[in-house]
């Protein structure tokens, strides 16, 4: 077999040597023999220039994000239910603060007066539970706003300052192995339930998950030679955290945020639901669920709505929140 | 030249990737013959697409590659047309193996090292298990694991670096491979260990008659195995040719420029010739010769029509019109009749000796110096009972393997790391431990550090303007915004960048960019003492000279004094003044350069200077290796110490062992 290879260069004998001559060179370029066989002005300022490759990282991550279809849709229908919160509000019969108990009008299923029937007590279910909506993702926003403000500035120091990795460390392990029920139980029972302690104690419970997560990048990134450069410079912690470390974070930041909000949801229903949440007065969508929990197999819209609208804003907030974090991996920018 | 059988002929292979939706053509229609039986080595800088074009010989190429163009013939088949994992797999591995760069990862960690032999000989030999297994035995005895039965059962991280190489060695070659392509094998390894591994590959060759391909960007390396060398530039070989051909008679202003670069061809205290800019960006169409938009010596035709080859000899063919008839004649550079002999090198006119030198004044002075990391039972000693003055004015050389300690001491200097013990002094001020606000200020200006990765020293997520002037903001060194501006600009220009340069990102920028971006950080500072830290192990060899040129440039202009640290005692003889060779924490012997390299003392010492590749076949062929044996020291009587055994040059040892030195110097 290796023969026929022989064979093949037997009969060319120099590969690639073709030789141009004088005329057919000129005629390639159009040029004197002279003057191609002369030195050509040598440009060290074009031999320093750079590839420029107009790379942004910013850009690449919206440009992968919106190539996602599935995620972008899922992005504009929470935006949609969001929006249309208000509207419905606002082209709803009823006001919300006018509501008041009739009980000729118990359960009314769906129809042209009443659009999502009444509750339990004849009061109109559309408008709480569109109300229920705004309350529940405010709330998720001021919990994962929180969250991620608290969660990055302890996270960088628990990264970057090796003292403070012990203490941090032996919060994580008592928050992490008591269950956030019995805190939130205990905090109901002693304290008492109402929107802003409700924040205040997700946000203090749950600062840390977040925290562990940017402290584990910030320990690789501390090291870097870039930040023993810094450290050479005399520049000051907070300077380092803040000019060459969280900048690397941020994509990570903002899924966490991401899907902070639906978690936080998710919560708020399940805690409102066992009665530990907020007051039954407070409308959230975790209320009307747990007040609906008496009468959904009688009566299963008070339960389809309120759930129908979790299930949207958590699922569309999950996969864009996984989608972001795809997109935000420079891994995939190539 | 006697007519020998080609085993492997690739003709005009194109190879292009798809990235980001654009196309990169790697390789731009490369032809290489290979003969049964040679050693073939392909040089080029990164990105020059000498893996990708071999790694296209075993369908290894990443998935958003692939051959675009041309033929690869092997055994009588058109591998390049080979699509399916099935039909490599008749190739791979049995017929052509290759040996990847970094031994830490190619073996996998949850299987015993003997286990992964076998499994290849399993594969590719039709033998029973029980003769398997006596066969991995023997390979892993015939790559030199001593104690070969016992290490069977052991796991890779029981291995070093350079064991481990040796165990994917015996992978490879234990399915009788007929080509062998060793990518990068000792790039991760240390010199001493190089050295070794290059023998192993040697004698494997003899022994079992394989073709072997040398990837490799190390001259060095090159002249010590090559029998023909090949020299790739943009996806292209430029130059082919014997190994004598390609060292003393290159034709190929490229590989003049490669060759040129070398430290170990310069001459003390003279510019390394260099190559400027870097290669061309493949994502565009190249017309004429790649390399003309950085060679002084262009021509016109260079720019516009593609040179074909030109044969030297019959063996020796090179890819540039200097070689037409038509064409103006080119001297070869200097460097290059030194290597073949037409001129001398005279290290001997090197006659400075500073330490004859009674002004000299002390610049940072480590007395005793310790460093530890971890505590209680995982404590580790890295630099133990560590003692030496620079001087000002001095190119001061650390050179050590790696682990041995000489970045722990660059770091405590400038107390990235805490010292356990000792103190450092710089200018007579203890500057270890505790000081004051003001003394701390003084440093931070007068101490800097250049870092070795240029990829890892720049923060990607701030422009040059903010890199380079952190300093300075820092400790609020200018009056206002334009002044900082204009000190930013000074720094860039005197790296030899261009001022608008300040308002992009690190990543716009080359390998050689980012690291004069990493000088400029220093020099805003106006420092009197930078640590350099392997400031040039991780660049190309072309852009290497540039780095090395520019610190001398910078020492001459502001009188600055270095500490280098380096583990290849090549560069160092070019920059430094004096050496201080560390093994395991510990100095061993610290000399004038050329006063180390002429009497090496300590045999560790000596291991290092018989292990450093010379861009030479004839030196290197003929050179015999040391191996140092840390066992030789018998201290469990006399304990040793520091001595200035010759005004100026120092060694460790005890009493027996100084008195065998002193007799070796009488010598």
């Amino acid at each position: 077999m290796t023969d026929s290879i022989q064979t093949m260069f037997d009969e060319m004998p120099d590969q690639g040597g073709r030789i141009y001559s004088t005329d057919a060179l000129e005629q390639m370029t159009g040029d004197s023999e002279e003057n191609l066989f002369s030195f050509a002005e040598y440009h060290p300022e074009e031999a320093e220039r750079t590839g420029y490759s107009d790379y942004s990282y910013w850009k690449s991550v919206w440009r992968i994000f919106l190539k996602k279809k599935f995620a972008v849709a899922m992005v504009i229908l929470f935006l949609a239910v969001f929006i249309f919160s208000f509207v419905a509000l606002a082209i709803g019969k009823y006001q919300y603060d006018n509501l008041v108990p009739d009980n000729r009008q118990m359960f009314i299923s769906p129809n042209r007066e009443y659009w999502f029937g009444t509750d339990n007590i004849g009061r109109d279910y559309w408008c709480q539970v569109w109300y229920a909506t705004q309350t529940s993702i405010k709330l998720a926003a001021i919990v994962a706003l929180g969250e991620c403000v608290v969660g990055v500035v302890l996270g960088c120091l628990w990264g970057y300052v090796r003292k403070l990795d012990r203490f941090f460390t032996e919060i994580y392990n008592i928050l992490y192995s008591v269950p956030t029920i019995i805190y939130m139980t205990l905090i109901a029972l002693m304290i008492g339930r109402s929107f802003w302690i409700m924040c205040i104690t997700l946000i203090l419970f749950h600062w840390i998950y977040m925290a562990k997560n940017v402290r584990n990048l910030v320990f690789m990134y501390r090291d870097r030679e870039y930040n023993l450069a810094s450290r050479c410079l005399g520049t000051r912690l907070g300077t380092i955290l803040s000019r060459n470390i969280l900048p690397y974070l941020i994509s990570v930041i903002i899924l966490r945020l991401a899907l902070s909000i639906p978690s936080t949801i998710g919560y708020e229903t399940t805690l409102s639901y066992l009665g530990l949440g907020l007051d039954v007065n407070t409308p959230s969508l975790g209320i009307l669920l747990r007040n609906s929990r008496a009468y959904f197999l009688d009566y299963p819209y008070l339960l389809i709505f309120p759930a129908a609208i979790v299930s949207i804003v958590t699922v569309a907030f999950y996969l864009a929140g996984n989608a972001f974090s795809d997109a935000a991996d420079p891994r995939n920018h190539v | 030249m006697k007519k020998e059988k080609i085993i492997l002929s690739a003709k005009d292979v194109e190879i292009q990737f798809s990235l980001r939706g654009d196309l990169l053509t790697a390789i731009r229609g490369c032809s290489l013959d290979l003969y049964e039986g040679e050693t073939l080595a392909i040089v080029g800088e990164s990105g020059s697409g000498k893996s990708v074009f071999t790694k296209s010989f075993l369908g290894m190429l990443d998935q958003n590659g692939s051959v675009t163009g041309g033929s690869i013939l092997f055994e009588g088949e058109d591998i390049a047309l080979l699509k399916s994992e099935k039909d490599w797999r008749r190739i791979r591995g049995g017929k052509i193996a290759m040996v990847m760069q970094d031994p830490m990862t190619s073996l996998n960690p949850l299987k015993r090292i003997g286990q992964q032999v076998e499994e290849s000989i399993l594969l590719h030999q039709q033998l029973s298990p029980a003769e398997a297994r006596k066969e991995a035995l023997h390979m892993l005895e015939l790559v030199g694991i001593p104690d070969a039965a016992r290490r069977f059962n052991q796991y890779p991280h029981e291995f070093s670096g350079g064991m481990r190489q040796r165990v994917v060695i015996a992978i490879a070659v234990a399915c009788r491979p007929r080509i062998l392509i060793c990518d990068e094998p000792t790039t991760a390894l240390d010199v001493t260990i190089q050295a070794q591994i290059l023998a192993l590959i040697r004698d494997l060759q003899k022994k079992f008659g394989m073709t072997i391909i040398y990837i490799t960007h190390d001259l060095g390396v090159v002249a010590n195995v090559a029998e023909r060398v090949a020299v790739m530039y943009a996806g292209q070989i430029i130059e082919i040719g014997a190994a004598e051909e390609i060292f003393y008679d290159p034709r190929h202003p490229y590989s003049w420029a490669l060759l040129g670069a070398l430290p170990q061809l310069g001459v003390k205290g003279e510019k390394l010739p260099t190559i400027e800019g870097t290669p061309p960006n493949l994502f565009n169409r190249i017309t004429g010769d790649a390399f003309a938009p950085r060679n002084r010596q262009a021509l016109q035709i260079d720019y516009k029509v593609e040179p074909p080859y030109f044969e030297v000899t019959s063996t020796h063919k090179a890819k540039t019109w200097l070689l037409d008839p038509r064409a103006p004649r080119v001297e070869q550079p200097d460097s290059i009749k030194r290597l073949s002999g037409r001129m001398t090198v005279d290290y001997g006119s090197d006659t400075r000796h500073p330490h004859e030198d009674p002004n000299r004044e002390t610049l940072i002075e480590v007395r005793g110096m310790q460093v530890t990391f971890g505590t209680g039972r995982k404590k580790f000693v890295a630099v133990d009972d560590v003692s030496f003055e620079i001087y000002r004015g001095e190119t001061f050389a650390l050179v050590g393997e790696s682990g041995s300690g000489k970045t722990t001491i660059g770091r405590a200097i400038t107390r990235i790391n805490p010292i356990s013990a000792g103190e450092i002094l710089y200018k007579g001020q203890r500057i270890s431990g505790r000081i004051s606000k003001e003394l701390d200020h003084q440093v931070i200006k007068g101490c800097q550090m250049i870092f070795q990765d240029p990829l890892a020293s720049l923060n990607e997520r701030a422009k040059v303007d903010y890199i380079v002037s952190e300093g300075i903001r820092n400790l609020h060194m200018y009056r206002d915004e334009d002044e900082r501006q204009e000190m930013v600009r000074k720094a860039l220009c005197e790296v030899g960048l261009l001022p608008e340069f300040a308002s992009r990102f690190p990543h716009e920028f080359s390998g050689g960019q980012r690291q004069r971006i990493g000088i400029a950080r220093a020099l805003v500072m106006k420092p009197e003492f930078i640590v350099a830290d392997e400031p040039i192990s991780a660049l190309d060899v072309s852009i290497r000279a540039q780095v090395l040129n520019l610190l001398n440039e910078l020492k001459a202009t502001y009188g600055l004094t270095y500490l280098f640290i380096a583990h290849d005692l090549s560069v160092v003889r070019f920059i430094a003044d004096r050496i201080a060779v560390i093994y395991k924490g510990r100095i061993v012997e610290l000399s004038e350069a050329e006063e180390l390299f002429r009497h090496p003392l300590h045999p560790y010492t000596r291991a290092l200077l018989s292990a450093i590749p010379e861009p030479d076949p004839a030196v290197e062929r003929n050179k015999r290796l040391v191996v140092y044996d840390p066992s030789v020291h018998d201290y469990t009587e006399e304990k040793p110490v520091w001595c200035e055994i010759l005004p100026g040059h120092f060694v460790y040892g005890n009493a027996a062992e100084l008195e065998s030195y002193r007799a070796a110097l009488q010598a």
